[in-house]
């Protein structure tokens, strides 16, 4: 994941970017998620009966779609 | 990885690429506007424009977060977070985006504690880890980032926390459209719909679009092949004198959106009657406060703000370039005076601004590389 540096790829926070993540395990209406490495805590109030495995469209830790 | 490597296939692009040159007419010169300031840095990224047709113009559109702000809101974020007390939280791209003195980055060199989150919810975390200081988070972006405020919001009110609040300024897709579809200085032949938006909103809103203004609207994904294909489905419909929106991008985008995004964000936000866009002036209903449920949680009730507007420098032509009246190179400063390191104007501060993805992949003037 990149900063905001103009010279990286891409923000994925500001824009509209979505960030593709995998399920590791729910606790208390967050998800653990897993990309390239890099674990955050994903809000997944938005999707019905996420779990582990799933993998989801994840945008400013919150889970917008799931793929 | 899966829904990538398939999007980014070269000689899959250049079959796309042959199927655009099919459908257009010599001799007629389109306009399509790319909404979504996250189409307009994989343009540019993957080179999507050199495969088009010599008479296919893209026209990068205002859907760049960073890029519609205004001076005078970013004074007010400054004002807040240099009061005692408070740390100031926002994404990384609003610490350069230059307000009438200064920058965030600029405040938080003379002292202020401004920090960088990626998420609200980072925010949120903060002032569960630090209770005796206000914290406030500075909310950018459109539907697609607005449900993560209204959820960091929703909990924030669950778990009782007290020390945190909210500057809102979150914009809507729908009215700015409208606004570039009412302007006389601009014809555009259709639109490549926001991707990611419309996993919130879904592509229902764009409905307008074709119905009221007789233009073809195709959502896409972000992946060049994406891209590629809705400009194909674009200029298919002009082709075929249809007009409707069509959603390319169904594997992520559901025709209705997400329902439960929906309602957060009406129950956390309440549309302002009006608000400024930088370059585009001001737009009826086309941003979000607090609601009046939530209204103890917001930073511009909370502390004293300016409120005051900021005329754009004048060199700077971020209003001409956000509406695609000119290129980012056309502008007087591009690339001169007004670079990402030390931006003019917001279009050069966010990769996803037209004038610093120009910059950054070296479209410096009209140098296309014709198939």
């Amino acid at each position: 994941m990149t900063d905001c540096d103009p010279r990286e790829e891409r923000c994925i926070t500001c824009g509209d970017v979505g960030v593709e993540m995998r399920v590791v395990r729910v606790e208390d209406g967050l998800a653990l998620c897993e990309a390239e490495g890099e674990q955050r805590e994903v809000e997944v109030a938005l999707l019905d009966a996420v779990s582990a495995g799933d993998l989801l469209l994840v945008h400013a830790d919150v889970g917008l779609v799931k793929l | 990885m899966k829904f990538v490597d398939e999007f980014r296939d070269g000689a899959l692009g250049q079959k796309v690429a042959a199927q655009i040159l099919g459908v257009v007419e010599p001799g007629r010169h389109y306009k399509v506007m790319e909404v979504c300031g996250g189409h307009t840095h994989s343009i540019y990224r993957y080179g999507v424009d050199d495969l088009l047709p010599e008479n296919v113009e893209l026209v990068h559109g205002p859907g760049c977060p960073v890029c519609v702000i205004p001076m005078g809101r970013v004074d007010d974020g400054i004002a807040i977070a240099r009061r005692p007390g408070v740390i100031f939280t926002c994404f990384g791209d609003m610490l350069r985006v230059p307000g009438s003195n200064g920058t965030l980055l600029d405040a938080k060199a003379q002292g202020a504690d401004i920090r960088m989150v990626y998420s609200p919810l980072d925010a949120l975390r903060i002032a569960k880890a630090e209770p005796d200081r206000e914290v406030v988070f500075f909310a950018i972006g459109f539907e697609t980032t607005a449900p993560s405020t209204a959820l960091t919001l929703m909990r924030a009110r669950a778990e009782g926390v007290e020390n945190f609040s909210c500057v809102c300024n979150h914009v809507t897709i729908v009215p700015p459209l409208r606004a570039l579809l009412e302007s006389p200085d601009l014809r555009l032949d259709g639109f490549i719909g926001p991707g990611h938006v419309s996993t919130v909103v879904g592509a229902r809103p764009f409905e307008f679009i074709p119905a009221d203004y007789g233009r073809p609207v195709v959502i896409a994904g972000f992946e060049p092949l994406d891209i590629l294909q809705a400009i194909h489905m674009i200029l298919a419909q002009l082709a075929e004198r249809r007009c409707e929106v069509e959603n390319q991008y169904a594997r992520v985008v559901p025709y209705d959106g997400n329902p439960a995004a929906l309602a957060a964000m009406a129950d956390v936000f309440a549309l302002r009657p009006h608000f400024e866009w930088r370059g585009l002036g001001f737009i009826s209903q086309s941003a979000l406060r607090l609601s009046d449920a939530y209204a103890d949680l917001d930073a511009e009730r909370r502390f004293p703000v300016p409120g005051v507007r900021v005329a754009d420098p004048k060199a700077c032509q971020c209003g001409e370039v956000l509406k695609g009246v000119i290129k980012p190179w056309e502008c007087k400063v591009f690339g001169t005076a007004c670079t990402p390191e030390h931006a003019i104007g917001t279009c050069m501060v966010s990769p996803e601004g037209a004038c610093a993805a120009y910059y950054n992949y070296g479209r410096f003037a009209r140098d296309r590389v014709l198939s």
